[in-house]
């Protein structure tokens, strides 16, 4: 569990957010914008009202899970961007990183065992 | 520098347990089994749900005019509440409708904590919706922890199947309706599922998932990490704000004792920790810890402990609506509600009721005739015949009314300015836009060359009310 919490609640505060800022940029951009007036590439777009309507929201939403997603990229703490010093096994419980290093200490070792 | 180095010995700890247990840095989430209710409070949550769904699943069925009565026709970007037809120009009155449900949201905040969250949010109403499924298919609190244990097995599989096929077919109505918003609902249910557009069938699909999920799998979890408002919600409260509060003073110190025994002289307060307000709670809080961000204020807990308090002999109220000043200085309720009136919630409510005014006042003399004036860009201006002046505009004419009207167009500002090139009067069918192209005609020598500054004015013959003066120029060349 401990891993996927962690990570489960990162992916929510990356995509709940974009949610919501998307049906906020959805409603302002199609009351000011008639989706019959844009032009995509100088063409216009034979599609439904519908559809664009759908993939604006979308677009907005992939637009705001990538500003959130780099939000919580760089809200790393360094102990989570570095290479970390410790054995896999010696990490906290907790640290994202002992997860990653047990999983992969079955076959081979993250980091090399450190001198006494 | 040169000390000798000390050699510190790295000395295994023993494990606890021969499994090393994993520890999350974050909250782990336990799965919550609320127990059922029954109380004041809970008639009022349940008397809340009818109403908002009621009004939600039944307003698109709702006929007015021969037509939906409430219809957001974004197909062709016409919203219909009633009588009022909105355009993408109207924006303005959305914009006044958040306010306004900021406001009241403010000050029912600021009056009685979390009136909404407790009573009238989806979120809430529909777990409130989906824990009765449950309740019906998998039996209380006791019978679904117990389930939830179970190894697998036919009635196991039997029990689940059959709540996750209520919850999915809920789900899937609901998307049906909140599409009905969109597109007609009398129209969209008998096309199910063949002859569905593309776009509805995946936003029926995709609101019904989000319910599905929401009130059956995230429940508390929206509100406890999800809702922003559940965040910044204490900005509203202050020491006279009503919330569920225990009654510390009362209640303290806790323990389990006979109904027979008197509590003072075994030196008790009222609570017998029997945790039940605990075990009701949907967002899994023991509210005796005071205020905490959990608590969404559906007074589960005080119809828990009531029931509780009536068993004991004891008086209701240990867990109550009370400001914080009520129970320091022990107000009476009387008192309690005298405090509801205080700056705060003055300022809210003098706030709340100018916008409805001025709201109210702008959509009753709301002009149901818009024309915008757009000079044709292709020529400023030629000589149609010796020494008579022509420019061309286009008026973009909007009815917004939903009877159509035949409207005659006049233009001013420079002397023997005349409308030409379009027959009058023109008729523009209810709820409709378009597009007119006009001539406008002036004698060479009317003014000197340049631009002028004229007025082109729209009104409908059998409405006196519904006209517009548009502003534009007209340009006299030098011939």
């Amino acid at each position: 569990m401990g891993l996927d919490a962690n990570l489960m609640r990162r992916m929510m505060w990356v995509v709940w957010p974009a949610f919501l800022v998307a049906a906020v940029a959805e409603t302002i951009f199609f009351t000011i914008f008639d989706p019959f007036d844009l032009h995509f590439f100088g063409a216009p777009l034979e599609m439904s009202r519908e559809a664009i309507y759908t993939l604006g929201f979308f677009g907005f939403w992939a637009l705001g899970i990538a500003s959130s997603a780099l939000t919580v990229f760089l809200e790393q703490s360094p102990w989570e961007v570095n290479r970390c010093t410790l054995d896999p096994v010696d990490r906290p419980p907790g640290c994202p990183k002992r997860l990653a290093g047990e999983c992969a200490s079955s076959d081979a070792p993250v980091s090399a065992p450190r001198q006494a | 520098m040169d000390a000798p180095s000390k050699t510190i010995p790295i000395v295994p700890a023993p494990a606890t347990s021969a499994t090393p247990e994993e520890v999350s840095l974050y909250e782990i989430s336990r799965k919550i089994y609320p127990r059922a209710v029954h109380g004041w409070f809970a008639g009022w949550r349940w008397a809340l749900v009818w109403l908002t769904q009621i009004v939600y699943y039944g307003l698109p069925w709702l006929a007015w005019n021969g037509r939906q009565a409430v219809l957001f026709d974004l197909a062709e970007r016409k919203f219909y509440i009633f009588g009022l037809v909105f355009w993408p120009q109207d924006v303005f009155y959305l914009t006044v409708l958040l306010i306004l449900s900021a406001y009241a949201l403010f000050l029912f905040t600021a009056v009685a904590g979390r009136l909404w969250c407790g009573y009238a949010c989806p979120q809430t109403v529909y777990t409130e919706i989906f824990l009765w499924v449950e309740r019906k298919i998998e039996g209380d609190r006791v019978a679904r922890i117990r389930l939830d244990g179970e190894p697998l097995s036919a009635r196991k599989f039997g029990k689940k199947a059959a709540k996750h096929a209520v919850w999915a077919a809920i789900g899937l109505w609901t998307g049906i309706t909140f599409v009905g918003y969109f597109t007609p609902i009398r129209e969209l249910v008998p096309a199910i599922p063949f002859a569905l557009g593309p776009w509805e069938t995946f936003w029926i699909l995709f609101y019904g998932f989000a319910t599905y999920g929401n009130a059956g799998w995230m429940r508390e979890q929206v509100c406890k990490y999800m809702c922003p408002y559940a965040r910044f919600q204490s900005v509203m409260f202050d020491r006279d704000t009503m919330i569920i509060a225990y009654d510390e003073e009362r209640g303290e110190p806790r323990g389990a004792r006979s109904r027979k025994v008197d509590p003072k002289e075994k030196g008790l307060g009222h609570c017998v920790d029997c945790q039940i307000c605990v075990q009701v709670c949907p967002t899994g809080i023991d509210i005796r810890k005071g205020l905490q961000y959990e608590c969404i204020g559906c007074a589960a807990c005080i119809d828990g402990c009531n029931q509780v308090m009536d068993k004991m002999g004891y008086p209701h109220g240990l867990i109550r609506y009370a400001s914080q000043n009520a129970l320091t200085q022990h107000f009476g309720a009387k008192e309690m509600w005298k405090h509801v009136f205080r700056t705060r919630t003055l300022i809210y409510t003098g706030i709340l009721l100018a916008i409805v005014t001025a709201a109210s006042v702008s959509l009753a003399l709301r002009n149901p005739l818009k024309v915008d004036v757009l000079r044709d860009r292709g020529a400023l201006a030629r000589e149609s015949q010796p020494g008579l002046i022509e420019n061309v505009y286009r008026l973009q004419i909007m009815n917004t009314t939903e009877a159509p009207h035949a409207f005659t167009i006049r233009a001013s500002g420079l002397p023997g300015i005349a409308v030409v090139g379009v027959e009058q009067p023109v008729k523009i069918e209810g709820a409709a836009v378009q597009t007119v192209p006009i001539r406008l005609q002036a004698p060479a020598d009317a003014a000197p060359p340049g631009p002028h500054k004229i007025e082109i004015h729209v009104q409908a013959i059998d409405d006196a009310s519904m006209k517009r003066d548009e502003r534009s120029t007209f340009i006299l060349p030098r011939l």
